[in-house]
């Protein structure tokens, strides 16, 4: 039994396009799915070139494909990983997908015609969408959970582990750029008596609600982080020590004058901060540079808290860190 | 009298595919070498008629061969056969004096032409 | 499996690919305008454990791309072709490929040359064994971004053994330059010895 006669309704059921043109690009075929898709009748379209009947067409670079089709009679590709789409074609799930066309995998196939015959090239138009769709899904997952990886989970702010990085990163830069770089340390006053009078959900919603207001007094560029738990650390790039210690100045201040309402009450509290530059020309690891903050950090409580302490390298100091 | 033939192709298969690409009228005794030292050894100790010659072959090439028989002006006509069919390589075989110049896998019906118009079959 | 192929299986096998890359460079010669330089490839059998220290020593230190397109056709004859470029030559393949800069993606300009490469050389193959090929759509396995040795160590092979051929591509004009690996794995190996018995039969 001859199976030709199945041909046919079966390129009439295929979900996938079917297009054959000869080697002057003009149209001799469209299946079902074509005709559909792209509103078209092959009686109307039959003999005209494939660039008049689908207008949108890539055509310096479709060419092309076709060409090598043509020339090597070898199979040409395209995934719409590269290219979203040739044709430009409604999807089948115009309900429940966000793009706007069909995704598309083509393959651009040598047709085997007699010796004689004009050479025939036929392409194949299978619809991607899905995959394009969680290929999207995807992409965006792996957006959040970067950004999850980078996120300390209560504040918000960076995570201790992705600022130490960032920190490292910072020195080196501006070692190799020679610029300033500061660093600022700094820890909410008497945290514990916090917990103690409003409970850990209290004392959560004071860091989450500091962490907040701190990020608004900052620029792009400076980097805060979640140091330990109620520590927290920012990496101010291009900024020598004077400049660093105005910028904790006034968010020690602006956070004395900031109250916040939980449970009906106001909380008032006040930071205790250490400042530190890199020295440009001491070969200053990251944890030499949170160790010089840290100092002052301490120098600040000590002095009585709700202050800025700057650490100021003295001469046996330099002298420590070059040796 | 059958004309001696030399088929050299390092490859057993080529060497067989070339043998059995010959007109089945065509009277001749066959001797095969697997490369261009061997071909010479045999082309300079007998008489031979025709060289169906491969170019790409270890010890000594097609181009080797078909330089040594003009150098030492041996008489005989060369067929190259060759899988190598750039223009700059047919040019350079041609120069040499090859009678022709063949596309493997050898073709019967380009072979046979090859050696009706040279009046060889 | 049984091991390797006998000396006449081996002859015949390099002859055919020998005129395979004959074919293939002369069409490309054609077709890209440049002088296409061949070496004789190196066929061998090997196992799948010693492929990514193989693949990674010949790379090492370079950034380096590869790109990977299935083939198939009849009587179990399958496999893989890989090819690798190393990244610096990148920018040449699009004036190769004739297309304008920034027309094309760097993945689509080394996914459309391994495409031409691939299936040029494996046309003739299949042409001189009666047999004809299908191919999958190549896909980039690692770029610059992602290092090969990473994407071979976790890749698991499902065969032991592979026909490995090994083609090197010269472009002269453009100094560009290339590796293609052909892998044919496990069962398709031992059809490929079938066909070249069939072959030997004919002569």
């Amino acid at each position: 039994m001859s199976h030709i006669g199945l041909i046919s309704p079966i390129l009439a059921q295929l979900n996938s396009g079917v297009v054959v043109v000869d080697d002057e690009y003009n149209v001799h075929y469209l299946n079902n799915f074509m005709e559909r898709h792209a509103s078209l009748q092959l009686s109307q379209v039959a003999g005209q070139s494939l660039f008049k009947v689908f207008a949108d067409l890539p055509e310096a670079w479709l060419k092309r494909k076709l060409m090598s089709v043509l020339d090597l009679k070898t199979p040409a590709f395209s995934s719409w990983e590269q290219r979203q789409y040739i044709f430009k074609l409604p999807h089948l799930r115009p309900v429940t997908s966000g793009s706007q066309y069909m995704a598309q995998n083509c393959t651009m196939l040598p047709l085997q015609t007699d010796a004689a015959g004009q050479p025939l090239i036929c392409i194949l138009i299978e619809d991607a969408t899905d995959a394009f769709v969680y290929h999207q899904h995807l992409s965006r997952t792996l957006v959040e959970l970067e950004k999850a990886n980078r996120q300390d989970g209560l504040t918000k702010v960076l995570n201790r582990r992705y600022w130490e990085e960032q920190l490292k990163q910072e020195i080196h830069r501006a070692q190799r750029y020679q610029h300033p770089l500061s660093l600022i340390l700094f820890d909410l006053d008497k945290f514990k008596d916090l917990n103690d009078k409003y409970g850990h959900l209290g004392g959560d919603f004071v860091l989450i609600e500091l962490a907040a207001f701190i990020g608004t007094l900052l620029r792009d560029s400076d980097l805060l982080g979640r140091y330990g738990g109620e520590e927290f650390g920012i990496i101010l790039p291009d900024t020598p020590l004077s400049g660093a210690q105005e910028v904790a100045e006034r968010i020690c201040k602006a956070v004395a004058d900031y109250p916040m309402l939980f449970n009906q009450q106001t909380i008032r509290t006040s930071l205790s901060m250490g400042v530190a530059e890199m020295h440009p020309k001491a070969h200053v690891l990251h944890d030499d540079l949170i160790r010089c903050a840290d100092m002052a950090l301490y120098s600040a409580k000590r002095a009585g808290r709700n202050r800025v302490c700057c650490f100021q390298f003295g001469e046996t100091e330099y002298q420590k860190k070059v040796n | 009298m059958a004309l001696p033939v030399l088929i050299c192709d390092d490859s057993i298969l080529a060497r067989k595919q070339v043998r059995k690409s010959l007109p089945e009228s065509f009277d001749v005794e066959v001797q095969t070498a697997g490369n261009g030292l061997e071909a010479l050894a045999i082309l300079r100790s007998q008489e031979i008629g025709l060289v169906f010659l491969d170019l790409t072959m270890p010890e000594l090439d097609g181009i080797g061969v078909l330089e040594a028989i003009k150098a030492e002006q041996i008489d005989c006509f060369v067929i190259v056969i060759s899988a190598d069919i750039q223009p700059e390589m047919q040019r350079r075989v041609m120069e040499l004096g090859a009678l022709a110049f063949i596309q493997k896998p050898v073709n019967e019906d380009k072979l046979h032409g090859v050696l009706r118009q040279y009046g060889l079959f | 499996m049984n091991g390797s192929f006998n000396e006449e299986q081996r002859d015949c096998l390099q002859e055919i690919i020998n005129v395979a890359m004959g074919l293939a460079s002369d069409k490309l010669a054609r077709f890209l305008n440049t002088f296409v330089h061949l070496q004789v490839p190196s066929i061998a059998l090997v196992g799948a454990s010693h492929l990514p220290a193989e693949i990674e020593t010949r790379y090492q230190d370079i950034e380096a791309a590869m790109v990977s397109q299935g083939f198939f056709g009849n009587e179990g004859l399958r496999g893989e072709a890989i090819v690798l470029y190393q990244m610096e030559n990148a920018h040449k393949i699009s004036a190769l490929l004739g297309y304008e800069p920034g027309d094309v993606s760097e993945i689509e300009m080394l996914t459309d040359i391994s495409s031409i490469l691939t299936t040029t050389f494996l046309n003739g193959l299949a042409e001189q064994l009666d047999n004809s090929m299908s191919y999958s759509a190549p896909r980039i396995l690692s770029s610059r971004n992602r290092d090969i040795a990473e994407v071979l160590t976790n890749t698991s092979f499902h065969w032991e053994h592979a026909l490995k051929v090994d083609i090197s591509y010269q472009l002269i004009d453009h100094s560009f330059n290339c590796d293609m690996v052909l892998l044919i794995p496990g069962e398709a190996v031992n059809h490929i010895k079938t066909i070249l018995d069939r072959i030997l039969e004919e002569y």
